[in-house]
């Protein structure tokens, strides 16, 4: 993957939902630093998820990288929320709202898993934090995991060779979308933030979720952890 | 750029069926992924996007003039109001997009026959959902008929429907996400839609 232009958090975060939802995590210090940081480093996730070079490949290898770069972000999100469900702290809405995407998104990776047989990647390990032990750490994060996919469905969209793929595809980036505006509404958020959604390149995206440090088996130097 | 291709090993057939039982396991039989609603096979032109951009610019035509007369004779107020102000300038703002790329194609706007749709707030709630519905399912539809540049100015587009139609949706107690998959639609069966719900295009 060639250098890009480093992209600011700042950039890509317009209201601050994914830097919040990383100050939780991390500390406010942490998410300053952040918020200003290029993102410039290391595609950690292209790489796990299979071949950055393929990501430039065209064709079905291409595709390859695509689809198995969408499956680990419909991961994220599907243990996230299964996470939550388990930990039993939303209630009302929020309850609702995580029961019903999480289906989704359960859905989503089945769908993918499928679509891409044998070689789907293996599963990484998730480490949630605080993000899935309380209703107002769940709601920031799950909104910037609904936004995050949907710019990183655009992104990829245009790149898919096959057909097929693209339709899957298209038919799952509305649907983040739908869930990114119920979230929105649900934390006091505009559903939507103005006329035109902005894609996000693979390259973004996979440093974003990097740096959230959810994603353990993407780290280079993170602990050891036990997994049972 | 191919998007006829097959992937190796899988014919198109095959992996329309198990992304199909996938889906619709997973989602209860409710929900098939969009390749069952199998979208066009012409292959992607500069041609091909007038066409399909023109169908677009129709439907957002048709939104924008909606909400305009929404907020004129459906009596609305607090979130409906302010869902019906926000989404219209982003109807239009999307109007202005498609017109620009469409250029000296591009046409003036139909003449439309709203009827019962705009004359109270439920009638209203109703019939946005249906049209936000209806437009980013038109919009899915024809994506992969489109040319990749073209494409990912459509794909700006239409998670901008979806977030209406999820927002609008919620407002009147609907779930917002009724499903894991949005299916695709054509351009004939949208407008039929419009057609279905008393709204008259001339």
């Amino acid at each position: 993957m060639s250098e890009k232009q480093p992209v600011l958090l700042a950039d890509v975060d317009a209201d601050g939902a994914l830097t919040e939802a990383l100050g939780r995590m991390h500390g406010s210090t942490r998410a300053e630093a952040l918020r200003t940081a290029a993102l410039g480093g290391a595609a950690l996730l292209g790489a796990a998820a299979g071949a950055p070079a393929a990501f430039a490949a065209g064709g079905h290898r291409q595709d390859v990288a695509i689809l198995s770069f969408a499956l680990l972000l419909e991961e994220l999100q599907a243990v996230f929320y299964t996470e939550v469900e388990r930990n039993k702290v939303l209630h009302g809405g929020l309850k609702r709202q995580a029961t019903i995407v999480g289906a989704h998104e359960r859905a989503h990776v089945r769908a993918l898993r499928v679509a891409l047989g044998k070689k789907a990647p293996k599963r990484p390990h998730f480490d949630f934090g605080a993000a899935t032990e309380g209703p107002a750490a769940f709601r920031r994060t799950a909104v910037a995991f609904e936004d995050l996919a949907v710019a990183a469905y655009k992104g990829q969209a245009p790149r898919i060779s096959s057909r097929a793929y693209l339709a899957s595809a298209l038919s799952i980036h509305s649907v983040e979308a739908r869930h990114a505006a119920w979230i929105r509404r649900l934390a006091g958020r505009q559903p939507v933030q103005g006329p035109f959604d902005e894609p996000l390149s693979g390259h973004e995206v996979a440093t974003i979720v990097a740096k959230t440090r959810f994603v353990m088996q993407m780290q280079t130097k993170g602990k050891p952890r036990f997994t049972g | 750029m191919n998007r006829s291709t097959a992937p190796s090993g899988l014919t198109r057939a095959a992996l329309m069926r198990r992304a199909a039982a996938a889906a619709g396991a997973a989602a209860g039989g409710a929900a098939v992924l969009a390749v069952a609603a199998a979208p066009g096979e012409s292959k992607p032109s500069a041609a091909q996007d007038k066409k399909i951009l023109a169908a677009a610019l129709v439907l957002e035509d048709l939104q924008a003039a909606f909400y305009a007369r929404a907020l004129r004779d459906a009596g609305l107020s607090g979130e409906q109001r302010e869902f019906a102000r926000t989404v219209g300038d982003h109807e239009r703002a999307h109007a202005a997009f498609i017109r620009k790329a469409l250029g000296a194609d591009a046409k003036p706007p139909p003449k439309f026959d709203f009827g019962e749709t705009t004359a109270d707030a439920h009638s209203f709630a109703t019939a946005a959902q249906q049209l936000e519905d209806v437009g980013l399912a038109v919009l899915n539809g024809q994506g992969p008929n489109l040319t990749p540049a073209t494409l990912a100015a459509a794909a700006k587009i239409v998670s901008v429907e979806a977030r209406h139609a999820s927002w609008i949706r919620d407002i009147s107690g609907a779930v917002p996400a009724p499903a894991a998959v949005d299916v695709g639609l054509s351009v004939k069966e949208g407008l039929a839609r419009v057609r279905a719900m008393g709204i008259v295009i001339s």
